[in-house]
């Protein structure tokens, strides 16, 4: 019987492997593991309906193959329960899902505003800013959710972005922006920030929510005091102490490329980064105590920018960027 | 009687057992995995050539599979499920397999037969609209205007007409109007 599981095992295992081996990736395993789950002294709290999760039917002995293994008896119970603990103990860390996402990110919408001046209020400029930062979410990893542009009513140069698609570009930063390939590589940094959930991820590692093995809304919903935990926590990331710098390189890096993507010369950001660090050595007051300093940044840019081969004819669109935004500020 | 050379079981015939799967898996395998993509997003155009201006064959939803035949600059020629053959622009189409799509779960999935992960990232945004009501509760109990949760609302609200989008790229070569 031993030899037969076992026989079975071997050719499972090396079906499963070649089979799943396109969808299977060994980073994306290794970063779920990266990451024990934190210790369940309080539950997950019941999920709101819209995100009950699509679950296979229940089959005899528990679902997949450890479930059809104990069905055709090859695993006895108390065997298949030790297995299919030992996937649930891996698969528990959940990550954040969008409906919360987008709470989290509304919220911290209504921060940007309530700090920075609210919302500029010209309907041709919003417009522009929406059509260019929807075309390069458009080739970003992270496409099929919406996301929201608007400009800031602040001479302050500054850009945001907030979980679930919220992104923020202030009139003081299109002031000094030269063409509209330097707007996509920032709206592409910042787009970044949300296809790879930079802030979701830093909030998963803090301290707010040890203790939990999830976050839902109906969670937060009931614990008000959770939900102001959670955006105080995110509002100090991103207004005072910033996200980790490396990943401010990575959305620079992925802001390049987005924007190189969409057919903007990728030079954009790295040209606005020199800017940036002109304008900061003649006194101005930036952001720079939330991002790493403008001559790293410009170099580790610089080392990348050689990877795109062949865009001496892509476009910077100056005239079209001079015409849009000069005339409306 | 069973001696160890005849044993069906025996170690040399596992063995051999374990090649003979694995090599027909990878045959399986290969013809997949170096060829094929998935649309990244709900309405992808699949067009009859290689060029934005070309007839739109099909639109395709978030997930499809294709299989690559050839590669232009910025397009792809591809085959997909439904018998369908054109051409994407090439930045619409990514190697991982999203979230619920029918390339997903992985050998955890396949093994404890869950997708609840998958199922989390499921709404396309269209079934999610608007400012939660936790969030506006939460600024109307941190005192903040009521001018910016118009703001926010307004913000989300804003939508681009896709013929604005079109003349936009169209005007800057941009997307698949590009180089």
């Amino acid at each position: 019987m031993k030899k037969l599981f076992a026989f079975f095992a071997l050719a499972v295992v090396s079906l499963i492997w070649t089979q799943s081996a396109h969808s299977f990736k060994l980073d994306d395993f290794l970063e779920s593991m990266a990451k024990p789950p934190p210790p369940q002294s309080q539950p997950t709290k019941k999920p709101a309906p819209q995100q009950e999760a699509t679950q296979q039917p229940a089959q005899k002995g528990g679902g997949g193959l450890i479930g059809l293994g104990e069905s055709l008896g090859i695993f006895d119970k108390k065997t298949s329960r030790i297995l299919q603990k030992s996937v649930g103990a891996l698969q528990a860390f959940q990550p954040i899902g969008l409906e919360e996402e987008k709470a989290i990110g509304g919220s911290l919408a209504l921060e940007v505003f309530h700090r920075f001046g609210g919302m500029y209020k010209n309907a041709a400029l919003q417009n522009y800013v929406n059509l260019v930062g929807q075309s390069v979410a458009e080739v970003s990893d992270r496409p099929e959710i919406d996301y929201h542009f608007a400009v800031l009513n602040t001479d302050n140069p500054n850009a945001f972005a907030t979980p679930g698609g919220y992104v923020f570009v202030s009139v003081g930063l299109l002031r000094m922006l030269q063409n509209e390939a330097q707007l996509a590589g920032v709206l592409g940094h910042e787009i970044a920030h949300i296809t790879h959930k930079h802030a979701l991820k830093t909030l998963q590692r803090s301290k707010v929510l040890s203790g939990l093995s999830g976050l839902t809304l109906a969670a937060m919903d009931e614990d008000e005091g959770l939900f102001d935990q959670v955006i105080n926590e995110v509002s100090d990331i991103l207004f005072t102490r910033g996200l980790d710098k490396d990943l401010e390189f990575e959305a620079d890096k992925l802001g390049m490329e987005y924007a190189y993507r969409m057919g903007y010369h990728p030079a954009g950001l790295k040209d606005f980064i020199k800017i940036l660090g002109q304008a900061s050595s003649r006194g101005s007051s930036i952001f720079l105590s939330t991002h790493p300093g403008p001559g790293a940044r410009f170099q580790a840019l610089g080392r990348f920018l050689p990877r795109y081969k062949a865009v001496g004819l892509f476009p910077t669109l100056a005239r079209r960027y001079q015409s849009t935004v000069k005339g409306q500020l | 009687m069973m001696t160890p050379k005849n044993n069906l079981f025996s170690g040399s015939t596992m063995l051999l057992a374990f090649v003979i799967f694995l090599l027909t898996g990878l045959s399986f395998a290969s013809d997949s995995f170096a060829a094929t993509l998935y649309v990244k997003k709900s309405g992808t155009k699949l067009q009859a050539l290689d060029s934005a201006r070309s007839k739109v064959i099909a639109r395709l939803s978030r997930g499809t599979p294709v299989s690559v035949i050839k590669k232009s600059k910025r397009f792809y020629q591809v085959s997909t499920p439904g018998g369908n053959k054109g051409w994407i622009f090439k930045f619409k189409l990514t190697s991982r397999a999203p979230a619920n799509s029918s390339g997903g779960g992985g050998i955890l999935g396949a093994l404890g037969g869950r997708q609840k992960i998958a199922a989390r990232e499921s709404s396309s945004g269209s079934s999610i609209r608007g400012l939660s009501p936790i969030s506006e509760k939460h600024a109307k109990n941190k005192g903040i205007s009521e001018e910016d949760i118009q703001a926010v609302k307004q913000m989300e609200a804003f939508h681009i007409n896709p013929l604005d989008v079109e003349k936009f790229l169209k005007e800057g070569r941009l997307g698949e109007y590009g180089q």
